[in-house]
């Protein structure tokens, strides 16, 4: 009964007017992003950030929520569309969806695509609702310790399952936590690497350089070359699945949402994991996984499925613990710090309305995206359809413009540009970002645990192997570690799947 | 491709040891109080060993097997992400002094010409509209504080 009432204290907050209006742009934005491809949720919900300062804490976060699950709907448009995805989470619908466009089966690969995406969005976000209270009973059992330890594993998480080579993700991550330490000291007040330069006092700042290395890099990779933009002039009709259709989808978008939801909840995992894992998966389980590749519609229900369950279920340890699971959600915590609030353990009982409005607006921007991204196919295809040549300037500019405007500062336009250059020598180079990305916001967060932890110790690394939590998290970080390292686990999930299924 | 990864350790390499170095300067303290340069000393250590691997893993072979012989330059046009790079900067650098209107027609002259090359009046026009339009969308929108430059406009 509580939840109910919560749920509908929840509703109460999102239906008000502004809030309402905030979800659709959100969601409306997120959708374009989606589609769009060169400009990710990510570089989307840093140059909106800004736009947030003058509303309240929660139509701040239920916008840019509305831009990370809108930009899992619209990515699969420009997948199935024109073989591109929209963004990273949408890489896997690429194989399936694009071959079912080519066989004419357009609308039933975008219209399995949308609905799957509902019914998994919804059920995450159910599952949001019964999750993530009783756990922030559980985290506030949390102390320095545990919180060094998920953070590590977190990012152990993330360089096993994103990249090919462990060791190069491993860097990157270090490098993140180098960045990460730039400007003052939280404990004794020393700059850090600031090179006198007074705008690095307060660090790099999380929006230049996300823009940086995610935004400016990828239009420097695409200046040099020639994104062939075939898209299918054929009229996309007939937008509802078959009765069959939906019988050869079922059982992928439900397990899709299971895995999704899950993969989402960990620490580094994310909706590009889960996407990835949800289509390995659900070929192993298929009676006849040689369609796979060829259009088939489980290809597409299974990863967009997992992708927007994915985003909903990363939600859960941002608001219960105040850890991002992934870059989104690392900027979501920014909005969050930027407005007063401090997301972890005693977010539910001290901005309960927060947490609540936030989850109810989810219901409604789902239902959002359905409506849009069904009716208004029509447009988004005509959105496609706008030369690069055009579109690249335009992203530059919103960048530029957009990292200006935070503080005001020629030095945040600089730091994004060199973070530009950084992310496309990183992407030629093999080296991810994401990992980079993740440590540099967990950086902070983790050197201030691991010192409280280190003197509530008298400096013995043993708090972290004699404290229940803490131990099982570190010792799952050491296997998948150690795991790449055994003969026949050398090929892993990510390496596996990027060298079996490059579109 | 070989020399491309190992140039690119080696400078990970001499990045780590910088860093190790300023956190030594900084202060590493001691492991029950740990000072300013604990971690990046510790991040610096961690990066510099990684690195190492990377480098004799790479030079044994795992850099041809994991990419081949690929050539990650070829196709590069240098020329276009040169001057697009030095337009940005001279952007970032002129911007205030510029302002937000010229400055920003400039480089949107610059940017739509750079991809393709359309007639002049064409391109000024684009950039003209598309000035308009982002002032309207960060000023009038987003109330952002663009600068006016010397001009004042």
């Amino acid at each position: 009964m509580d939840l109910l009432n919560y749920l509908m204290m929840g509703f109460s907050v999102a239906l008000q007017p502004m809030n309402l209006f905030y979800c659709f742009v959100g969601v409306l934005i997120g959708t374009l992003v989606g589609v769009l491809p060169g400009l990710g949720p990510v570089a989307a919900m840093s140059l909106l950030l800004p736009a947030t300062f003058h509303t309240t804490p929660v139509a701040s976060i239920i916008m840019l929520s509305g831009i990370y699950y809108g930009a899992m709907y619209g990515g699969s448009t420009t997948s199935i569309l024109v073989n591109i995805p929209g963004e990273a989470a949408s890489v896997m619908t690429c194989l399936d969806g694009y071959q079912m466009a080519r066989q004419g089966r357009a609308g039933p690969a975008l219209g399995i695509s949308a609905f799957g995406s509902f019914i998994a969005g919804s059920i995450g976000i159910v599952g949001l609702m019964l999750i993530a209270p009783p756990l922030v009973d559980f985290a506030l059992r949390f102390g320095p310790a545990e919180y060094f330890s998920l953070m590590v594993l977190g990012l152990m998480v993330l360089t096993f399952l994103t990249s090919a080579s462990m060791v190069r993700a491993l860097m990157m991550a270090a490098f993140g936590l180098i960045v990460g330490t730039m400007g003052l000291d939280n404990i004794s007040g020393l700059a850090r690497f600031t090179f006198n330069i007074p705008e690095l006092l307060d660090g790099v700042g999380l929006v230049p350089l996300v823009m940086g290395l995610f935004g400016i890099s990828e239009v420097l990779l695409n200046i040099e070359l020639k994104i062939k933009q075939e898209v299918f002039t054929t009229k996309v009709k007939g937008l509802l699945p078959t009765l069959e259709d939906w019988a050869r989808s079922i059982w992928a978008i439900l397990r899709g949402t299971l895995i999704g939801f899950f993969l989402g909840i960990l620490p580094g995992g994310g909706a590009v994991i889960s996407s990835f894992v949800s289509y390995a998966i659900e070929k192993r389980v298929s009676k006849h996984p040689e369609d796979f590749g060829k259009g088939a519609i489980e290809g597409v229900a299974a990863p967009e499925s997992a992708n927007n369950s994915a985003a909903q279920g990363a939600f859960i340890p941002l608001l219960t613990l105040g850890i991002p699971s992934n870059v989104v959600m690392a900027m979501l915590l920014g909005a969050l710090i930027i407005h007063g609030v401090t997301p972890g353990p005693l977010l539910l009982s001290q901005h309960p309305e927060l947490f609540w409005g936030v989850v109810a607006s989810m219901y409604m921007g789902n239902a959002m995206l359905l409506a849009l991204n069904l009716p208004l196919i029509g447009i988004w295809v005509q959105l496609l359809k706008v030369p690069y040549p055009i579109l690249f300037p335009i992203i530059i500019l919103f960048c530029l413009i957009g990292s200006y405007s935070i503080n005001n500062s020629s030095t945040d336009v600089a730091i994004m540009l060199i973070f530009g250059v950084i992310g496309y020598l990183m992407k030629k180079l093999s080296l991810e970002a994401a990992p980079m990305v993740l440590a540099f916001v967990l950086g902070p967060m983790l050197e201030t645990a691991l010192r409280q932890a280190l003197i509530k110790s008298r400096g013995s690394f043993s708090i972290f192997f004699t404290r229940p939590i803490s131990a099982t998290c570190i010792l799952i970080a050491i296997a998948l570690m150690v795991v790449p390292l055994l003969p026949w686990f050398r090929r892993r999930p990510g390496a596996t799947l990027k060298q079996e299924e490059t579109p | 491709m070989k020399k491309t990864f190992l140039i690119n350790d080696i400078v990970w390499i001499t990045f780590a040891l910088l860093v190790c170095l300023g956190g030594l300067k900084l202060g590493f303290g001691t492991f029950q109080q740990p000072h300013a340069g604990f971690m990046p000393f510790l991040s610096g250590l961690f990066l510099g060993l990684l690195a190492l691997v990377d480098l004799i893993s790479g030079l044994l072979g795992q850099w041809k097997t994991e990419f081949g012989e690929k050539n990650i330059w070829g196709g590069v046009s240098w020329a276009k992400l040169i001057w697009t790079l030095a337009v940005l900067f001279a952007y970032t650098a002129f911007f205030t002094t510029l302002g937000f209107f010229i400055g920003t027609i400039l480089l949107l002259l610059f940017l739509f010409r750079l991809m393709e090359r359309r007639p002049w009046w064409i391109v000024f026009m684009a950039s003209a509209l598309t000035t308009a339009l982002t002032y309207l969308g960060f000023k009038v929108g987003l109330d952002s504080q663009l600068p006016r430059g010397f001009l004042g406009l």
